[in-house]
């Protein structure tokens, strides 16, 4: 790590980003959200120790694209998705869980000590935002694959995967049953835990829902205790009262549980989904290297017939054999760099996300607890009113 | 020979077996809910066992076999003869045809048809009910021939409606001065009705609410119940300490299901119930108010008619007519007629008041206990749910 020239004493390198400050520009169909991303960092080639740019959404999406393409076999951290509800993506919740989820991205890339030595992403962090537009235009057709064909690489990667597995072809698929363990895991990891989120989201929103079940009870309890006069009105109103003061801790957990456990497991999902994308590159590598195999071994015989016939095309063919022999190298080379990167990231992979979710369950733990101890609380403080009442007869067999 | 204490239910005859003074005592329960029948004409019938020292009742247990409408007849005969006594709430027919034979709602009927049974064993006044002692002690064929019988002479649901409506479009119309009242101008009361009426909104409205918390809780259960075994399923595939960790986490959420399923229906039967029964009694209490205005109403017709009969005598009188003899007969039945309804009419005011004290004190006790049980049983669940998800945090810190 080159030492910044500017700091008279040695220094740790760091290089930290935060994203905030959520605006909204442009009106209707148009209108996007902007964001402040905050560069901190004492790299040398970032020319100054802070530094302040305007983004959106897509231009996150440039930077995730650039180094998915230029570090194959890195798993390139995963972005939140676009919104799909069109009512929803101004709502101060979505705008909040974007603003989290991109600044979590930014800063994976920051801290990974491949990625981070990126041009792209000192251009994502440096650029004004003319230049960013410029550049986002440039990627089109060259660079950004279309979801459309993400999915048809993971149907192929998919279908191989069964295949072999059903015995249906000849695999052009590595015979590596280590790998193929890895790849098993992965995609069943995907599903369960897709299963596992949508069930915390929906207990997300059973816990609101009860909290508006409690809120209504409360009120209509206090209309009744207005209506009684005695101790009993007071019983209801005090009841009433503990009712609404309760609705609102139920919300505050609700929120709790979706922004410390539902997006963890959120994100872990499209963590996975970012691994899948890495397979399917692997995969595209290893055919790549397979097919030149076979094309070298055809260009040889080729070249035999040639030089027995002694042909004119010989010279040609002789500089197209060695073309592709040096080829052949290149798409070999570049295969076993993505199998030596993905197992360094597998292990970096694993670790990162026994962490994570360590912390979230432990959230969650601590937050269902917390609602519960205070819940009991809630109820307990009001027994001795209930006693005060006139009405109260203690029953010696309570 | 042999003395009794004046008990506060009433009865002082001692029974003629006992060799020694005993309270009198008259409990019912209502149990062992069957299915009889087959598809629509299916019903429930329960064992109602009477156990008492009354000597009407000829024997100190009796068991017979009733299903809900004989508790219906019993509700309406009471209602018919005991006008001004707030006649114990009988639980609503069941609307819905599939919930109708659940074991949920079996239970909660025959909770509320013992509780309604028992009221009226213990009101001093209902509890000489002869209709009573039919119903405790006579086989079931005699209890059909009874409510075969009663059908088009004691009023049917619409009528009681109509009445409500009645009664309640007149306090409307007295309160906004639109018609000469046919009612009583008695301001206690007129407060009483409107604390009723207002009462009733309030109540139907808290207990709606009450029901629908009921559900929340279900749901959330529920919901807890799908997430512990999806978390489970992540532990089998994650091996570490990681799927460890999620395996201990679904299993907490599945426990803990089971709780809150449980706390719904503790929530259900202590609580909510209580607040339906109360909403109930409150619409018993309006049948009443309408008796008491039937009553006034008839005496004020009848108050109305022997004048003018007065008016035709004193004609007669003058015309020294031959219908006179006839016309002063009718005026000396119409004369005791009046007193009759007047009569009728003072026993309802007198009984209502009575019962209007004896409810308020009632309710707020059965109020007050349900209330009680409602936040101590809330604090022992959450306590306990509390407990359940701190002793994952260490294993979760150990994990990793």
């Amino acid at each position: 790590m080159a030492q910044s020239p500017r700091s008279p004493t040695s220094q740790a390198p760091y290089l930290t980003v935060s994203v905030t400050d959520p605006a909204k520009m442009g009106n209707g169909v148009q209108a996007y959200i902007s964001y402040k991303v905050i560069t901190k960092t004492n790299f040398p080639e970032y020319q100054g120790p802070e530094k302040i740019v305007i983004r959106r959404y897509s231009d996150f999406v440039w930077l995730r694209d650039r180094l998915f393409e230029k570090y194959k076999g890195i798993f390139i951290p995963p972005l939140p998705e676009k919104s799909t509800v069109e009512k929803f993506r101004f709502s101060a919740e979505f705008i909040e869980m974007r603003r989290q989820a991109l600044d979590v991205f930014v800063n994976r890339v920051a801290s990974h000590h491949e990625l981070q030595q990126s041009e792209d992403l000192r251009t994502f962090l440096l650029e004004d935002e003319q230049t960013m537009e410029r550049e986002r235009s440039q990627e089109t057709g060259i660079f950004k694959k279309k979801p459309a064909d993400f999915m048809q690489i993971f149907k192929d990667v998919q279908s191989k995967v069964s295949d072999v597995v059903l015995g249906k072809e000849k695999p052009v698929e590595e015979s590596n049953p280590e790998y193929e363990k890895q790849k098993n895991y992965i995609f069943q990891l995907e599903d369960h835990l897709a299963e596992a989120q949508k069930h915390a989201y929906r207990l997300v929103k059973r816990h609101r829902e009860l909290g508006q079940s409690l809120s209504d009870f409360g009120k209509a309890v206090k209309l009744l205790g207005t209506c009684e006069g005695n101790s009993l009105g007071k019983a209801f109103s005090e009841l009433g009262a503990k009712s609404e003061m309760l609705s609102i801790k139920l919300q505050r957990e609700a929120h709790h549980l979706l922004m410390s456990f539902e997006e963890p497991l959120k994100d872990y999902v499209r963590a996975v989904q970012s691994i899948k994308a890495t397979i399917a590159e692997r995969a595209i590598a290893f055919r790549n290297h397979c097919e030149l195999a076979e094309t070298i071994k055809f260009k040889e015989i080729d070249l035999n017939k040639l030089r027995l016939t002694r042909s004119e095309k010989l010279a040609d063919a002789e500089r197209e054999y060695e073309q592709l022999k040096a080829d052949g190298k290149e798409s070999k080379r570049k295969f076993e760099t993505i199998v030596k990167l993905m197992n360094q990231e597998i292990a970096r992979f694993q670790e990162q996300k026994t962490i994570d979710m360590g912390v979230a369950f432990h959230e969650f733990a601590k937050g269902q607890a917390n609602l519960a101890k205070s819940i009991a609380e809630a109820w307990r403080s009001l027994l001795p009113k209930l006693e005060a009442c006139s009405f109260f007869v203690q029953n010696p067999d309570a």
